[in-house]
């Protein structure tokens, strides 16, 4: 509760800030000490409980993950703010304003991580994406950037649209908003036999297979992922940065909790006797989204288009946790949250301060500038899922997760061959940082020379990847405290 | 059949002609108005379930103000059906593959209920919609919801004046 | 099969109230077009209208009579359906409002009690306003179904307009709606009424002044008319009309008027009510017929003080116009509606 209500303040601080303080640089300065102490306080509300105590019928619910998530989500944005603020500046003449709609981003994310009811699933939606959209489209004078916010506002209120005609569904097939009544009251009432196909309403299934459809949407799963290279390609890179990390872990997120508070309630035999296989239509989500994110981001011939498809490729990783709804997928989501989205702000925090985006363009970085070379390194390798590094823990605890649930070889055996393709791409980038020589000896790969002190963040942040991933309990640990 | 009955047959079938009609219609200015008819024929349910206070909020915010600002653009825009531009025969084709996977989904879901068959809508039930219950319910049990949609609410005014002012 | 159980005497009883309420308005919009040139004429020192009738009285009649043997042209390029929908929306909507107006308090016939209000809905101020909304498309297609570009311009900026001025109406209805605790017309005359309640006019001044303006603009009445600009559009929206289906429009905003009147004196000049004077001692009929008089007395003075303006005040420039709208009324009108909210509770407490 701390985190969501201080985060919206913290929005209207800032909005107020481009009224009353005129320093541009001064913005970042009120944004890290607001981020600071919103994660004082969500660390605070982990331990000793909320500061304001809100009855919110039983509509969002603070346990240890939601809250957890919260703090991996705000130290992220906090690492964000530290590497692109400079880049956030030169967007355009809001800059304040930009911060502001960052941080409704965030607010929507922590109620995401909170919501218990599916209206609160519908709000933090919506929180979420309609800053996105303006974010998208806010370098005004350029084309792309506005094809990109128009093609995300349109298809995602349709995909929202979606979601509530889904919500209105389930509503009407069960009654209730709640998230551990959305199965059919039938079942518990009256101490009534196992739920059979007569009491699982039609409504509650159509309905809740349209939100699937929608969250599919918003996590850009195959194949409800076309809008995502154009938007990723066309928005500014610094919020590109931001939509692939934070934003993305905090759908996927939502979507675990719903399917976990659904399973908990229908066993798969009951799914069965009406037809419908979740377990299928995920798996077939995720086999669809693994292929089309990896074929397509084998092909590019730019880099920030290649990793908006790879982060196609990783959302079929993600995936995998709403495949096998266990205590490990949990685990794994909040791990992947943190080795996904840390590498990607990395790899966009070096991205958005080339001159040319093309693989190309990233040729003999390594001789120019061995230290973001080498931190770049480590964020790709992490992304790839090469040992040593968190992603590789981030991946084994997804595909392990899936091993619990027992007889789904099949589908680890999937997961571990696409992630073998994805090594082909990343080290494209590699191979060209390293192995090739730019054309251009004499002007660098970057815009300008980066700052030390952005140096020393990125190998920070590069040095922070290989701890998670050598010691990815360290992590966890916190989970459980 | 009571009056009831008979009203909310009419309004089902304007309801349901009103929303093909958005669809079909070749002239821009003409789905905006079938739109309307669309949100009358949905205010007019509303009344039967004896919410008049969302039925005529329905027609206040949606039919009185929302679409008024979509008539207002389309009219400046002079949208009309020549100027609409010609889509390629395969992209019609896989717009139709899609929209019917999705409805062969529904329609099987729908028919492999069971609970469903042989019931109606209900009518004349509920005071729920009165606007007396809706502040109750919306200010103690929804306070919550009701109160984060305000940062929904400044996330789209905020964006609002970002997209729309003029860069110095 | 019993189709349908119908209370039938209700049945006739609304069905007559309705023919009376509708042709009173349109008579009274008839006369309203003479009393506008007659108040003209005083305003400038002229005669007016005086050949027609004794005084010119029977003006009006000539003047619909006109109407309807001139020539309906409808353009060729203009779409034709949209065309006449125009101006039958924009007549409807203006004679729907008068629905849940309280033209009276009830009156007694053989019995029974019959209210002098078409429906008393629980919802009526918002119906109002959601009719007030309707009434932008008639001059929206009007304009557009045109086909002329004066027309379109003028039409868009009547809709932008009533839009506009919408917002800070509808904020001083809710600051009325928190003083009587209803959404109901006649539970807000009822309680005006009542003893130790003053008019509302006493409790909202502000509001009334920011209500008035509004309602002006709804009307599209001058200092307001944008919309038929003459001297920018021509003549605005109605440009490409001729014949009944201009002479619609032009009634439709005297209805509009005398609409506006009656719900302003309904909200806050106690619509029926008679000042000083305690009409349950009376008997129930005189009461009715003297709170009719009542109402109406008010409703005329409203409908002079349209016309006083019209000669008085120039029109605003457009950019004046959504000024006026959106700086200075709307921010008035939620200091209003706050004051009064802290108010009411401060002395609930």
């Amino acid at each position: 509760m701390n985190a969501i209500i201080l985060s919206a303040v913290l929005g209207v601080v800032m909005m107020f800030s481009s009224v009353l303080v005129s320093n541009q640089k001064a913005y970042k300065g009120i944004a890290l000490v607001g981020l600071l102490i919103i994660l004082i306080a969500n660390i605070n509300e982990t331990y000793n409980g909320p500061i304001f105590e809100i009855n919110t019928y039983n509509m969002l619910a603070f346990d240890g993950f939601s809250l957890f998530f919260n703090t991996i989500a705000i130290v992220c944005t906090g690492v964000y703010f530290i590497l692109t603020s400079k880049q956030i500046e030169k967007v355009g003449g809001h800059t304040a304003e930009y911060f502001t709609l960052i941080f409704f981003v965030l607010c929507g994310a922590t109620i995401l991580s909170a919501y218990n009811n599916l209206l609160m699933l519908f709000i933090g939606i919506e929180i979420l994406t309609i800053p996105l959209y303006i974010l998208t489209g806010s370098k005004k004078k350029d084309l792309k950037s506005n094809e990109a916010a128009l093609k995300y506002f349109l298809m995602g209120s349709f995909s929202t649209g979606l979601m509530l005609m889904g919500i209105a569904l389930i509503y009407g097939g069960t009654g209730t908003f709640a998230l551990e009544k959305i199965i059919p009251a039938a079942a518990s009432a009256q101490g009534a036999p196992a739920v059979t196909a007569q009491t699982l309403s039609f409504l509650e299934v159509g309905g809740m297979l349209l939100v699937t459809f929608s969250l599919a949407f918003k996590v850009s799963a195959a194949p409800f992922h076309f809008w995502l290279p154009d938007v990723y390609y066309g928005a500014p890179s610094v919020f590109t940065s931001f939509m692939a990390s934070v934003v993305k872990a905090a759908a996927f997120v939502a979507f675990l909790k719903l399917f976990i508070a659904r399973a908990a309630g229908t066993s798969v035999d009951v799914s069965k006797i009406i037809g419908v296989d979740w377990k299928m239509i995920v798996a077939i989500l995720i086999i669809c989204t693994l292929l089309v994110g990896n074929i397509s981001a084998v092909r590019q011939q730019n880099v920030k288009r290649m990793l908006a498809y790879s982060s196609i490729a990783q959302a079929g990783f993600m995936l995998f946790a709403i495949f096998s709804l266990n205590e490990m997928a949990k685990e794994g989501i909040l791990l992947y949250a943190v080795a996904y989205s840390l590498a990607t702000i990395g790899i966009f925090a070096i991205l958005s301060r080339m001159k040319d985006y093309t693989f190309a363009g990233y040729n003999g970085l390594a001789k120019s500038n061995p230290a973001l070379a080498f931190a770049n390194t480590v964020f790709l390798l992490s992304l790839a899922g090469i040992p040593l590094t968190a992603g590789f823990f981030a991946k084994y605890y997804m595909l392990a997760s899936v091993m619990q649930t027992g007889h789904y070889m099949w589908l680890v055996i999937v997961g571990v061959l696409f992630a073998a393709v994805s090594a082909d791409y990343y080290f494209r980038v590699i191979q060209s940082m390293y192995f090739k020589n730019s054309e251009s000896e004499n002007e660098g790969q970057l815009e300008e020379n980066p700052s030390n002190i952005f140096k020393i963040t990125v190998v920070a942040l590069a040095i922070v990847i290989i701890l998670v991933g050598v010691f990815p309990n360290s992590v966890l640990y916190w989970l459980y405290n | 059949m009571s009056a009831t009955e008979i009203i909310f047959w009419i309004l089902s079938v304007l309801a349901l002609v009103s929303g093909l009609m958005v669809i079909f219609s070749k002239n821009p200015v003409y789905s905006v108005l079938w739109l309307i008819s669309l949100f009358f024929a949905i205010s007019g349910h509303y009344i039967l379930m004896n919410a008049q206070f969302l039925a005529i909020v329905n027609i206040i915010v949606y039919a009185g103000a929302i679409m008024v600002l979509f008539l207002f653009v389309i009219m400046l825009m002079n949208l009309s059906a020549t100027a609409e531009p010609k889509k390629k025969v395969w992209m019609k084709f896989t717009g139709v593959i899609s929209g019917g996977l999705l409805l062969w989904i529904l329609l099987s879901v729908v028919r492999s209920s069971i609970d469903m068959r042989g019931k109606i809508a209900e009518v004349k039930t509920g005071d729920i919609g009165l606007v007396e219950n809706l502040g109750k319910v919306l200010f103690t049990e929804y306070a919550v919801p009701f109160e984060i949609c305000s940062v929904l609410f400044l996330s789209a005014m905020v964006g609002a004046v970002v997209i729309g002012k003029k860069e110095e | 099969m019993t189709l349908l159980t119908i209370d039938w005497s209700l049945i006739i009883e609304k069905l007559v109230l309705i023919a009376v309420v509708v042709l009173g308005s349109l008579v009274v919009a008839l006369y309203s077009t003479y009393a506008e040139r007659k108040v003209a004429a005083f305003m400038q020192d002229r005669l007016g209208p005086n050949r027609a009738g004794p005084f010119g009285l029977l003006q009006p009649l000539a003047d619909g009579a006109k109407f309807f043997f001139k020539e309906d042209v409808i353009p060729v390029l203009a779409n034709k359906w949209l065309f006449i929908l125009g101006p039958t929306i924009a007549m409807s909507a203006a004679l729907m409002t008068s629905a849940v107006v309280p033209w009276g308090n009830h009156i007694e016939i053989g019995g029974r009690i019959i209210s002098l209000q078409i429906a008393d809905i629980n919802i009526g101020v918002l119906y109002v306003f959601g009719v007030v909304g309707m009434g932008v498309y008639g001059i929206m297609i009007g304009g557009w179904a045109s086909n002329n570009k004066f027309s379109l311009l003028a039409a868009l900026r009547g809709a932008s307009q009533v839009i506009s001025y919408e917002l800070p109406m509808g904020i001083c209805m809710i600051t009325l709606i928190m003083l009587s605790g209803s959404l109901s017309l006649k539970d807000k005359v009822e309680q005006q009424m009542s003893s130790g309640h003053l008019w509302n006019i006493v409790y909202q001044p502000l509001g009334f002044v920011i209500f008035l303006i509004c309602a002006f603009a709804e009307c599209n009445r001058t200092p307001f008319d944008l919309a038929e600009a003459e001297n920018e559009l021509n003549m605005g929206y109605h440009q490409e009309y001729s014949s009944m289906k201009l002479g619609f429009y032009l009634f439709a905003e005297y209805i509009n008027m005398l609409i506006s009147s009656a719900v302003i004196v309904t909200l806050f000049f106690g619509g029926y009510d008679i000042p000083f004077l305690d009409e349950s001692k009376l008997n129930p009929n005189t009461a009715a017929i003297l709170g009719i008089i009542a109402l109406m007395a008010k409703v005329v003075f409203f409908i002079f003080l349209f016309m006083w303006v019209r000669w008085t005040i120039p029109r605003f420039r457009y950019d004046q116009l959504m000024n006026l709208g959106w700086k200075k009324l709307l921010p008035l009108a939620l200091i209003n509606m706050l004051v009064t909210a802290a108010v009411i509770l401060w002395l609930h407490k």
